[in-house]
C-alpha cells in the first residue's frame, strides 16, 4: 500500500520533474555555458573567451544603465503605485455599498496587453494630440514626453502603475476589511484628527497588505520589457533601458548570444541580491514600529 | 446630521466614479478611436465623426498595404493561450495535489526545489530556453509557444496552500470506499476549489494573453503569430495608420475583458480567500 501510494506521489509530481529538467535545469547549465564563449546565435563555431564578456559586460553603458534604471524605475513607479492604490482602496471602502462593483471597475486596467496601453500612451501624447495641443495652447508647455531621459521614464511608470494599481487596490481592501470599526469609534471619541487617524490606526494595521504591495510593485520593476520595447527601445540615451531590454537586444538584436547570457547571470544576481536586502530593510522597518 | 451625512456619502460615490471613469479612460479613448473617423484619430480626446472604416482597411487592408493576418492571428492567440493556460490548470493540480496530500519519500525535496525556482530570477533563462526550443524542433509552432509556460510555479504554490486546508478526513472517508486518486481529486477536491480555481485561471489566462517576449521569439512565420505580437509587430509601420492600430487593440482587449467580467463575481470571492 505504501510503495504503491509512494509511487502514485512521483507520478503525480511527474509534471513538474520533467518541466524542472527541461525548462530550469538544462537552460541554467546551458546559460552558464555560453556565458564563457563567443557564441553569435546563429554560426556553428565558438571558442571559449573565459571571463572576457563579463569584463566587456560591467564596463559596457548597456549593462551599467540597466543596473541604475531598474532603481530609477523603483523610486519613481513604487511610491507611485502605492499611493493610488492606496487611494483608490481609500475610497472604495468608504462606500457602503457597490463595493465589489468598483473593485472590478479598477482592477480592469490590469487585463490590458502591454502592448495596448503602449499604443494608447503613443497616442495620447503625439505632437497633435488633444493633451499636447492642450498643454501648448493653454500653458505654453512644449513637452517632448518620451524624448527626454526622465519624463520617458516617468511615462512608462505611469503606464506600468495604470496597469497594477486596480490589482493593488484589491489587496490594501482585504487588509482594510480586517480593521474593524470599532477601533476607529474610538479614535473618534478621543477626538483623533484624520491625520493622525490614518498615520497612527490605519496605517499600521494596513501594513501586512502594504508590505506584499511592495514586495509585488518591486518585483515587477525587475521585470519591465513590453512598454519599453514598445515606446522606447530603451532610449533616448539609455534613460529606460531595463535588464530585459539590454539582454533582449543583445542576444536576439546583435546575435550576441555569449555576451547576452553573461549580462543574464549579471541581471539575475543583481536581482536576487537587491530584492533579497529590499525585503530584509522593510522587514526591519517593520519591526521598529511594531507593525508586524 | 442625517442630512450632512447623506450628502457626504454622495459626494462619496461622485469621487468614486470620476476616480473610475479616469482610470478606464484610455479604454474609452482606445474604443472611441477605433470608430473614430480617420481625420479625428489622436486629435481629440471624444471624436465627432464615427466610421467603421478603421475596422473595414484592418480586415480587408489598405490599397498599396498587404491585408494582414489579423483573424488568424486572433485564433492563435485563443489556440495559445487556451491551451497554455489549461496544461498550466491541469499540472499545477496534480503536482500540488501530490504535494498536499500523498505523502511520499522525496516530497519535501520537490516542495524546496519548486520554493528555490519560484525565487530564482527567470532572466537567466530566456536565451538557453530558446535554444532547448530551437533544438528540439518547435521554433515557429504552437508548441514552441505552449511547452515552456505549460506550469506555472505559482499556481502549484497557491493549489498547495488550498489543498493543504482541506482536511484528511474527507479524503480518508472516500478512499475507504474504494475512490481512486483521480476519483477523489474529481469528486471531492475540484468541487471544494472553485473559487480559487477561477482566480488562479484567471491571472494565468490574463498572464498568457498578454505575453509579448517569449512569443515574439518563437512565432516568425506570419500565420504562426499571436495577435499581440502582430499588433507589436504593426507598431511602427502602421503608425501612420492609427485608427486602425485602435481596432486592433479592441480586437485583442475585448476577449479577455469579457471572460474576466463573466468570471468576475468568483473571481472576487476567490480573491477574498486567497488574499487571507
Amino acid at each position: 500500500m505504501s510503495t504503491k501510494q509512494g509511487r502514485m506521489g512521483w507520478l503525480f509530481a511527474s509534471p513538474y520533474l520533467i518541466y524542472a529538467f527541461v525548462f530550469f535545469l538544462i537552460p541554467l547549465v546551458w546559460s552558464l555555458f555560453l556565458s564563457v564563449t563567443d557564441w553569435n546565435l546563429i554560426s556553428p563555431t565558438f571558442s571559449f573567451v573565459g571571463m572576457e564578456n563579463y569584463m566587456e559586460a560591467f564596463k559596457s553603458p548597456g549593462v551599467q544603465s540597466a543596473f541604475w534604471v531598474t532603481f530609477k524605475f523603483m523610486a519613481v513607479f513604487v511610491p507611485m503605485v502605492v499611493a493610488s492604490s492606496i487611494i483608490v482602496a481609500l475610497i472604495v471602502q468608504g462606500l457602503p455599498r457597490f463595493k465589489g462593483l468598483f473593485l472590478i471597475g479598477f482592477f480592469l486596467p490590469y487585463l490590458a496587453s502591454g502592448v495596448v496601453s503602449s499604443l494608447i500612451v503613443k497616442g495620447l501624447l503625439s505632437y497633435n494630440s488633444p493633451v499636447n495641443e492642450f498643454l501648448r495652447n493653454s500653458l505654453g508647455l512644449d513637452i517632448n514626453w518620451l524624448g527626454s531621459p526622465f519624463s520617458a521614464l516617468f511615462v512608462v511608470a505611469v503606464i506600468i502603475a495604470w496597469k497594477f494599481t486596480g490589482y493593488y487596490a484589491l489587496i490594501l481592501t482585504s487588509g482594510f476589511e480586517s480593521i474593524g470599526t470599532e477601533i476607529y469609534e474610538a479614535a473618534m471619541i478621543d477626538g483623533v484628527t484624520p491625520w493622525q487617524r490614518f498615520w497612527k490606526i490605519t496605517f499600521p494595521l494596513l501594513y501586512p497588505a502594504l508590505f506584499t504591495v511592495l514586495i509585488l510593485s518591486i518585483g515587477v520593476t525587475f521585470g519591465i520589457f513590453t512598454e519599453v520595447y514598445q515606446l522606447t527601445g530603451g532610449g533616448p540615451n539609455f534613460a529606460t533601458n531595463t535588464w530585459q531590454m539590454e539582454i533582449f537586444t543583445r542576444a536576439f538584436s546583435n546575435l550576441q548570444a555569449g555576451y547576452a547570457s553573461a549580462v543574464a547571470i549579471i541581471a539575475s544576481v543583481v536581482t536576487f541580491i537587491s530584492i533579497f536586502i529590499i525585503r530584509k530593510l522593510l522587514e526591519m522597518w517593520g519591526k521598529r514600529n511594531g507593525w508586524n | 446630521m442625517g442630512g450632512t451625512k447623506k450628502k457626504g456619502l454622495w459626494f462619496r460615490y461622485l469621487i468614486a466614479v470620476v476616480l473610475l471613469l479616469i482610470m478606464i479612460f484610455p479604454y474609452i479613448y482606445m474604443v472611441l478611436n477605433s470608430f473614430a473617423d480617420w481625420d479625428q484619430v489622436d486629435k481629440k480626446l471624444f471624436p465627432t465623426e464615427y466610421t467603421l472604416q478603421s475596422y473595414q482597411w484592418l480586415l480587408g487592408g489598405g490599397e498599396a498595404v498587404i491585408p494582414r493576418p489579423w483573424i488568424n492571428a486572433f485564433f492563435n492567440s485563443f489556440i495559445v493561450s487556451g491551451a497554455s493556460t489549461l496544461l498550466m490548470m491541469v499540472t499545477a493540480i496534480m503536482v500540488a495535489y501530490a504535494l498536499a496530500k500523498m505523502p511520499f519519500k522525496g516530497r519535501d525535496t520537490i516542495n524546496n526545489f519548486i520554493l528555490f525556482q519560484m525565487f530564482f530570477p527567470a532572466i537567466i533563462l530566456l536565451i538557453p530556453t530558446f535554444l532547448v526550443i530551437q533544438r528540439i524542433g518547435m521554433y515557429d509552432s504552437y508548441w514552441g509557444m505552449i511547452l515552456p509556460k505549460a506550469m506555472s510555479l505559482w499556481a502549484v504554490f497557491m493549489y498547495t496552500n488550498f489543498f493543504k486546508a482541506i482536511p484528511d478526513t474527507f479524503i480518508e472517508a472516500a478512499k475507504l470506499d474504494g475512490a481512486s486518486e483521480l476519483q477523489i481529486m474529481y469528486k471531492i477536491v475540484m468541487p471544494m476549489s472553485k473559487s480559487i480555481t477561477t482566480v488562479i485561471f484567471l491571472f494565468l489566462f490574463m498572464e498568457r494573453w498578454t505575453e509579448l517576449l517569449w512569443d515574439m521569439l518563437v512565432a516568425k512565420s506570419d500565420n504562426m503569430l499571436t495577435l499581440n505580437v502582430l499588433l507589436s509587430q504593426m507598431f511602427g509601420p502602421y503608425g501612420g495608420y492609427p485608427g486602425p492600430m485602435y481596432a486592433a487593440s479592441v480586437l485583442l482587449t475585448l476577449p479577455i475583458i469579457i471572460i474576466f467580467l463573466l468570471f468576475a463575481k468568483k473571481f472576487q470571492e476567490g480573491m477574498q480567500f486567497t488574499l487571507k
